[in-house]
């Protein structure tokens, strides 16, 4: 009896874990989609990876062209924003933005860019300092 | 007034015109990694004309009514013409209502004595940048089933890995039932929408199914279709994670 109330005292919070953070997700789609409407400023979808010595991101931006995209690459973030042409009503003469804090520093001067059928990939080295160790 | 009436778990699959008839090609085309069954199948809908004759609702589903061209839609729809009856949702289905849907959705599929259960999905690659034409994967719920799906060129067997969600959760019942139920999977991206991948599913459909579908105005118009489904992407996005569809990028252990 005792456990079985210990159990259904797990899963209530487990539940009202599950009720916030679909409380919080449904709050970030509402700005994100408040933002487009007010400020015609559409955020893409993106993904930011780290692999090895590298930080890659890719962004989907589709109904651009890649000389319109601007890229600023700094040492801790990534800033995109490209023109996006579109008959899809509430997008029509819209505006990518997408500003990126990165999840560590990198080397700007290395970073490279390519755009292909409406996806941006941008990936930077890393910058590593210190000093090599031995292994004994 | 209501045709046939299936409910279990909650689900009712509705068939406002019903379906009588057996020898059936079932194609389902939930949203999940890249939306390429939806596109895939709602492409199909679109150039084979199918017409709506059913629905399917649920407890777990959002209160939500689509409006389109004025009309309202239900969100999960079945479309049927000639030998081909397809299912699509307007929205992911969420974490709780998977296996309740594909319980009732394969009971019922099975009183319908199909010939063929299909799944279409993505298969996510992180490197589909790099991948000009996306590859088509086959696996039936039994080897005798694998082999005749493989037998059109140019696809190759699934192999291992995991298949999450319902997709998943479909093939089983499938197994389970006796059904012959497979899924075609394309490389796909995770989570951005994919016409090309789909476009790959719809050309191996075209020769598997005799049914000659041009795959041109789906690329053509790839950039504006994935722009209008962005939202979707996003939202399918949060639900991937509850049902660890990140799983499918994974190998099943190994212990030997």
């Amino acid at each position: 009896m005792e456990r079985r109330s210990l159990w259904r005292i797990i899963l209530e919070g487990i539940r009202r874990m599950e009720a916030e953070v679909n409380r919080m997700e449904e709050e970030l789609f509402k700005m994100i989609k408040e933002a487009e409407v007010m400020r015609r400023c559409i955020t893409p979808l993106y993904n930011l990876y780290e692999s090895g010595d590298e930080v890659i991101l890719t962004a989907d931006l589709p109904g651009t062209n890649k000389d319109e995209i601007e890229l600023i690459a700094g040492e801790d973030y990534f800033k995109i924003e490209a023109p996006c042409k579109s008959p899809v009503r509430r997008i029509q003469e819209g505006r990518y933005v997408l500003h990126v804090r990165l999840p560590v520093k990198v080397d700007p001067e290395t970073v490279k860019a390519r755009y292909k059928e409406g996806v941006l990939e941008v990936v930077a080295k890393k910058k590593i300092t210190g000093h090599r160790v031995k292994v004994e | 007034m209501r045709g046939d009436l299936r409910e279990e778990q909650g689900v009712e699959i509705v068939e406002v015109k019903p379906i009588k008839d057996g020898g059936l090609i079932f194609i389902e085309g939930f949203p999940d990694v890249g939306l390429v069954g939806t596109i895939a199948t709602s492409y199909l809908i679109d150039k084979l004309g199918l017409e709506e004759v059913g629905y399917i609702n649920a407890e777990t589903l959002p209160p939500i009514i689509a409006v389109s061209e004025e009309k309202l839609r239900e969100l999960v729809r079945v479309y049927r013409g000639g030998r081909i009856v397809a299912i699509v949702s307007d929205i992911p289905l969420p974490a709780p209502l998977v296996k309740p849907m594909a319980y009732t959705l394969m009971s019922w599929v099975k009183s319908k004595e199909p010939e063929l259960f299909i799944s279409l999905s993505g298969l996510p690659d992180p490197n589909r940048l790099n991948i000009d034409k996306p590859g088509v994967f086959v696996l039936g719920c039994n080897p005798e089933l694998t082999e005749k799906l493989v037998s059109i060129n140019g696809v190759s067997k699934f192999r291992e890995g995991f298949i999450a969600g319902v997709k998943g959760m479909l093939l089983r019942e499938g197994w389970r039932l006796k059904v012959d139920a497979a899924i075609v999977l394309a490389q796909s991206h995770y989570n951005y929408p994919d016409p090309g991948a789909a476009a790959e599913i719809i050309l191996y459909l075209s020769k598997l199914l005799k049914i000659g579908v041009d795959v041109a105005p789906l690329l053509e118009s790839a950039e504006e279709l994935k722009l209008r489904l962005r939202d979707l992407m996003r939202r399918t996005d949060q639900v991937m994670h509850g049902i660890q569809k990140s799983k499918e990028l994974e190998l099943p252990p190994v212990y030997l």
